[in-house]
């Protein structure tokens, strides 16, 4: 089987990650294509633990820890540096977890994206605070347990859909995509490179620590999250040109559930319940997509 | 009766938190204080209370603001950049007179730094820490009792003054477990708040508010402010004093160091030399009596924290010229022994001839 990924690896073995990271896949995915001539902007989040500890780095490109709230305006601000100093070949990559973009950071990033500046923002998505010890966050999936929604009320509200909201700041690309499916993120990250502005990918990257789940199991999770639809491959340019990427095998919500024991909890009720929802909101892209 | 239960250092906050009738927690994930947001989560719902992970600090202070002001006894906390981020509230809650409690779990820095347990926050939780000419009460456990103890103390002080107040410990005091003595349950009634918004039905509204505009309006409540803190200086100052009667030299040291120069004063005691200890318990307001009339008794007096010299000023401020004051501090998430300690300890008496 041949692959279109480039093969210069730029993390080395030794980093401080969980075993089977989906985080770790994804930075490396994306520096694969972006190569050395890249700035790495990272606030408070599993990544600001996994590079090491300092002064090693597992990552071989140069790389900032910043405020968990400010990742958006650093980059920005490294950006604004090289352009004065005549550099317009080096990558300036934000590479930041659900908590660091849904959350406490979201306003910089919309800044951010309302200037159109300059740069690649990747949201990897564990879907919780993972390196605090699995909070929620406003990524954190109906129904899913974590440490601050107890089982005996878990999460009562959907997902925020970051993708539509990044989208509606009318940036020139916006993406979701997963690390199951290494060929399309890789393109993806291409495409964000050959653009001027500010293009954000969001990364649906498995937790088996707080996902509950096996370490070898994270693949088969992520690529069932795009073929249950919970979790859809698909760019948006400009604001308003949806394309879906990848056609879903429509299986039923329950086989991508039934492997996290975050969701072990859950009833029959609920299970139909999260199902009905994700089909309303593929339901929902569809129609963006036909526009 | 007493129940005495082992217990983590965050969870005996937690825990003091509800025993003082507290049912509002609204915070922000950070390590080393996670216990506290994650035992609420499931204990406040169970008391009729209310848990908010709010989106970030900035918002978790602010919702502490609105309930304070609502007339509720409600809590954050966190840590480090999560406290830096709390500041502008903070200074909120004081000018505008609401208390609330905040637990600041210390980890080192400047920056995002780690951890590891550490002092460093000193100067920012006792001299203000936001903008503005204000204090915020600040309590310094050194046990898992204590946790929980000041915890409730920290909600009365807090009410009772219409201020801000801080809990300031570590990761050490956070994270390890002792067993603690838990008071009997009983029916908190809190005060009226007549101050509160809550609806101005049958009365004149009322405002809370930090913006003063008029010629001298705003002077006039600073003014207002700090008689108050003035009289929190003169009422609330505690501490514990060790072995003052006939020690050689006498050790300030607050929170988990404190604990370590204990060790290090039983080892003195074995080899002859005698040491003292002051322990402030409020480092806001500060015990500067003690340390002052202390010091003209024993002339002699060692800061030791886990900082480069932060309560140390404020020992400086308590005592008069002549007193020999030596220091010694591990920053940055070190950790004294208690033999580093006597080492210190003794090179000072050496240099005064002891």
């Amino acid at each position: 089987m041949s692959s279109t990924m480039p093969m210069q690896e730029y993390i080395s073995p030794g980093h401080m990650a969980c075993p089977g990271c989906g985080a770790v896949l994804a930075m490396r995915y994306i520096l694969n294509v972006l190569g050395e001539k890249t700035v790495v902007v990272i606030p408070a989040s599993c990544w600001s633990v996994i590079d090491g500890v300092f002064p090693y780095s597992a990552v071989r490109v140069p790389l900032f820890h910043t405020a968990f709230e400010t990742a958006a305006s650093v980059a920005s601000g490294i950006k604004a540096g090289l352009d004065i100093q005549g550099d317009t070949e080096t990558t300036v990559l934000a590479f930041a977890g659900d908590g660091a973009t849904f959350d406490i950071g979201f306003q910089a990033l919309s800044g951010a994206a309302e200037r159109n500046e300059d740069f690649i923002y990747v949201c990897y998505d564990n879907e919780a605070y993972m390196n605090t010890g699995v909070q929620r966050s406003s990524a954190t999936p109906y129904g899913a347990w974590t440490t601050t929604t107890p089982v005996r009320h878990p999460k009562d509200r959907p997902k925020k859909r970051i993708l539509e909201i990044m989208a509606a700041h009318e940036i020139p690309y916006a993406a979701t995509a997963s690390i199951a499916y290494p060929d399309d993120l890789s393109a993806k990250v291409k495409k964000a490179k050959g653009i001027y502005g500010t293009k954000f990918l969001h990364i649906f990257s498995p937790c088996p620590t707080g996902w509950k789940s096996k370490s070898s199991q994270i693949i088969k999770i992520a690529r069932l999250a795009v073929h249950t639809k919970v979790f859809p491959l698909y760019e948006v340019e400009n604001g308003f040109t949806f394309h879906i990427n990848m056609e879903p095998k429509n299986i039923p919500v329950r086989e991508y559930l039934k492997l996290q024991g975050r969701f072990a909890h859950l009833s029959e009720e609920d299970i139909a319940d999260i199902q009905r929802q994700v089909d309303e909101e593929w339901e929902h892209l569809l129609k963006r997509a036909l526009y | 009766m007493v129940e005495r239960v082992l217990l983590k250092g965050n969870i005996a906050i937690a825990k003091g938190a509800i025993a003082a009738g507290c049912r509002y927690y609204f915070g922000y994930p950070i390590t080393p204080q996670n216990d506290i947001p994650e035992y609420l989560s499931s204990e406040l719902p169970k008391v009729g209370g209310t848990f908010i992970q709010a989106e970030s600090e900035v918002a978790s202070i602010n919702m502490v603001l609105g309930a304070s002001a609502a007339g509720a006894r409600v809590m954050t906390s966190s840590s480090g950049p999560g406290i830096s981020l709390m500041q502008e509230g903070m200074s909120y809650m004081a000018g505008s007179e609401l208390p609330g409690l905040i637990v600041n779990v210390m980890r080192v820095g400047p920056g995002l730094g780690g951890i590891a347990p550490t002092q460093g926050d000193y100067f920012q939780a006792t001299k203000g820490g936001g903008h503005g000419d204000y204090f915020n009460i600040v309590l310094a456990p050194a046990s898992v009792q204590e946790m929980y103890d000041l915890a409730i103390k920290a909600f009365e002080l807090s009410d009772k003054y219409r201020n801000p107040a801080m809990i300031l410990c570590d990761a050490i005091l956070g994270q390890m477990k002792e067993p603690v003595a838990l008071e009997e349950a009983e029916e908190v009634t809190l005060e009226a708040k007549p101050w509160a918004l809550d609806g101005s039905k049958g009365r004149k509204p009322q405002f809370l508010k930090t913006l003063y505009l008029s010629d001298g309006e705003q002077e006039a409540h600073n003014l207002e402010l700090k008689e108050k803190y003035d009289r929190i200086r003169e009422e609330e100052a505690l501490f514990e004093g060790k072995g003052l009667g006939d020690c050689e030299i006498v050790v300030v040291a607050f929170g988990t160091v404190s604990r370590i120069v204990k060790t290090a004063i039983q080892m003195a005691r074995k080899e002859g030399i005698k040491i003292g200890m002051i322990r402030p318990i409020t480092l806001f307001p500060f015990p500067a009596s003690i340390i002052r009339e202390t010091a003209k008794k024993i002339p002699r007096i060692m800061v030791v924290e886990m900082n480069t010299g932060q309560m140390l000023e404020d020992v400086k401020l308590s005592i008069e010229n002549g007193v020999k004051l030596g220091f010694y501090g591990r920053p940055g998430g070190g950790i004294p022994t208690p033999e580093e300690i006597l080492k210190e300890i003794k090179v000072m008496l050496d240099e005064e001839g002891f």
